[in-house]
């Protein structure tokens, strides 16, 4: 394994396993408290068909991925602001769709695209410099974000209709949540890919829940188990040579059994 | 002075009227119930005078002045409080809520508002529980919370909507009895279905359903007898107390 860390792709793919932790952690506390999970998939499906494109047009692939997640970010924020009780079916309909066009695109791409399974299981391991500086950029912006913003998001996440009475404006926050989730969203999907991404995203956040006090907390807590699960995942993977975004899920998994257990036999708590 | 004036007011949904012409003053450490059957419209005058409905017809002042201008003097106690109880979030943090977004955005908040939210923990009996989680509380401390995140920002009025649909009785006579401590130096307007218990709490009573009636009992109430420990009135009496002289439509029978 020791060896293994002067290889610059596991380099790469360490580094990019630690930032992305952290902003799904960070940012699966705020979808998980929100309720927005199934919103959480919803994206991570509809930004296939920004990949789709990208492999299409020859443009970035993270690029086309991330204009795609936020554009289906924003629709979702604006359908939910005028019929909040339809929401389930707006997200159904974009993640169909999104999938859909980006599987159009890769038909319609000449050649054999048998990267396109890197996508939906991910690919930690070919993460590139530039992957790793707009995963630093977006972890700056969201800890930025959450820095100035805390009491905010917290009022708009805990109690919207609260805030509104106090001068929160609740949609600008809103749509700044799901902006945030889609481009964690579409940075996780190069770590665990787009099908696993949401237990990325919830799994830490769930241990964090029953460890914390404070949303702030919940991040933190989230963060740190995120990467330990990131990392052991990592590991294993190497090991045992076998995919890594599978890895890391299930490590993930596992580890919550462990918790939820040794949270029973101490506590006494229901799960 | 009067705490609220609301005068000509009327508000419609679409082409439904909800509010027709309803004119209420609430004189400043009135305690007021708003009474009256479900869709007559108790919610909305709430709304509107939170300004969270926007009315065309009439006129609402808050202390003589626009009510958007002095909103910031109402607390407000919403009447669902057992939302998002697994919430990771401190009772401090709840209360700190109640201030007023005029800050600038910066990471925690300013040392008077930690301040003045201890203050309103203190009023409402919880500041032991300053640092618990809120879904580790009762319905009934919930709602103390609740309250001192509404008397957060240095409130005059205090609107409470159902304070006590989630609460078992004896949390329910607390809550009342904490309104009626801060009756001393604050407004109270609750809207409520629990009229008897209301009736014992409130000294003015205004019944709405499209049109409002307004009932002064404050000098009634000696004259009815207590049941055991409790004051409680029996329904007969409420609705004695009630028509006994200002309700129009006993007026029309005689």
């Amino acid at each position: 394994m020791i060896e293994a860390l002067s290889f610059e792709f596991v380099q790469n793919a360490l580094i990019a396993g630690i930032l992305v932790s952290f902003a799904a952690g960070i940012i699966g506390s705020l979808i998980v408290v929100n309720r927005m999970v199934f919103l959480a998939g919803g994206m991570a499906h509809a930004s296939y068909g920004g990949i789709g494109m990208a492999v299409y047009f020859g443009f970035p692939i993270f690029l086309g991925a991330s204009l795609f997640a936020v554009l289906s970010a924003i629709i979702i924020a604006i359908l939910t602001m005028r019929q909040r009780n339809r929401m389930d079916t707006f997200i159904g309909l974009i993640w169909a769709v999104g999938m859909a066009i980006g599987v159009i695109f890769i038909d319609l791409t000449p050649g054999y695209n048998v990267d396109m399974m890197s996508y939906l299981f991910g690919s930690i391991l070919a993460v590139s410099k530039e992957n790793i500086y707009f995963m630093s950029v977006l972890l700056t912006t969201i800890i930025f974000v959450m820095i100035f913003w805390y009491r905010d998001i917290l009022a708009v996440s805990y109690d919207s209709e609260y805030a509104k009475l106090r001068g929160v404006n609740v949609k600008f926050f809103y749509t700044l949540i799901l902006i945030l989730s889609a481009l964690t969203v579409v940075v996780a999907i190069k770590v665990v890919g787009l099908i696993l991404v949401i237990a990325m995203l919830t799994i830490p956040v769930y241990i964090a829940e029953k460890l914390s006090k404070s949303l702030f907390g919940m991040m933190l807590i989230s963060g740190l188990v995120a990467t330990l699960f990131t990392l052991a995942g990592l590991w294993f993977s190497y090991t045992y040579n076998l995919s890594s975004g599978a890895s890391i899920i299930l490590l993930s998994a596992s580890g919550l059994g462990i918790f939820l257990l040794l949270n029973n036999f101490f506590k006494g708590n229901r799960i | 002075m009067s705490a609220i004036n609301i005068e000509n007011l009327s508000f419609a949904y679409d082409k439904e009227l909800i509010l027709d012409n309803i004119n209420l003053e609430v004189k400043e450490l009135d305690f007021l119930a708003i009474i009256g059957p479900n869709g007559g419209g108790k919610s909305t005058l709430l709304k509107l005078i939170l300004g969270v409905e926007k009315f065309t017809q009439g006129k609402i002042e808050i202390f003589n002045n626009k009510s958007q201008k002095n909103i910031s003097l109402i607390g407000y106690v919403p009447q669902n409080t057992n939302v998002n109880i697994d919430f990771p979030i401190k009772v401090i943090e709840v209360v700190l809520m109640g201030h007023f977004s005029n800050k600038k955005p910066l990471f925690g908040y300013a040392k008077e508002e930690r301040a003045c939210a201890l203050g309103a923990l203190k009023q409402v009996g919880m500041e032991e529980y300053t640092e618990s989680k809120i879904g580790s509380l009762s319905g009934g401390q919930r709602q103390r919370v609740m309250i001192a995140r509404a008397l957060c920002s240095h409130t005059k009025i205090l609107v409470l909507d159902e304070p006590t649909s989630s609460i078992d009785i004896k949390g329910q006579k607390e809550i009342y009895d904490l309104l009626k401590e801060l009756n001393s130096y604050i407004t109270i307007v609750v809207v409520s279905h629990d009229i008897s218990v209301i009736l014992e709490y409130a000294n003015r009573v205004a019944h709405i359903n499209k049109k409002l009636s307004f009932h002064d009992i404050s000098n009634k109430k000696e004259t009815f007898h207590t049941h055991g420990e409790n004051q409680h009135f029996c329904e007969v009496e409420l609705l004695q107390m009630l028509g006994a002289d200002n309700c129009n439509t006993c007026k029309d029978k005689e």
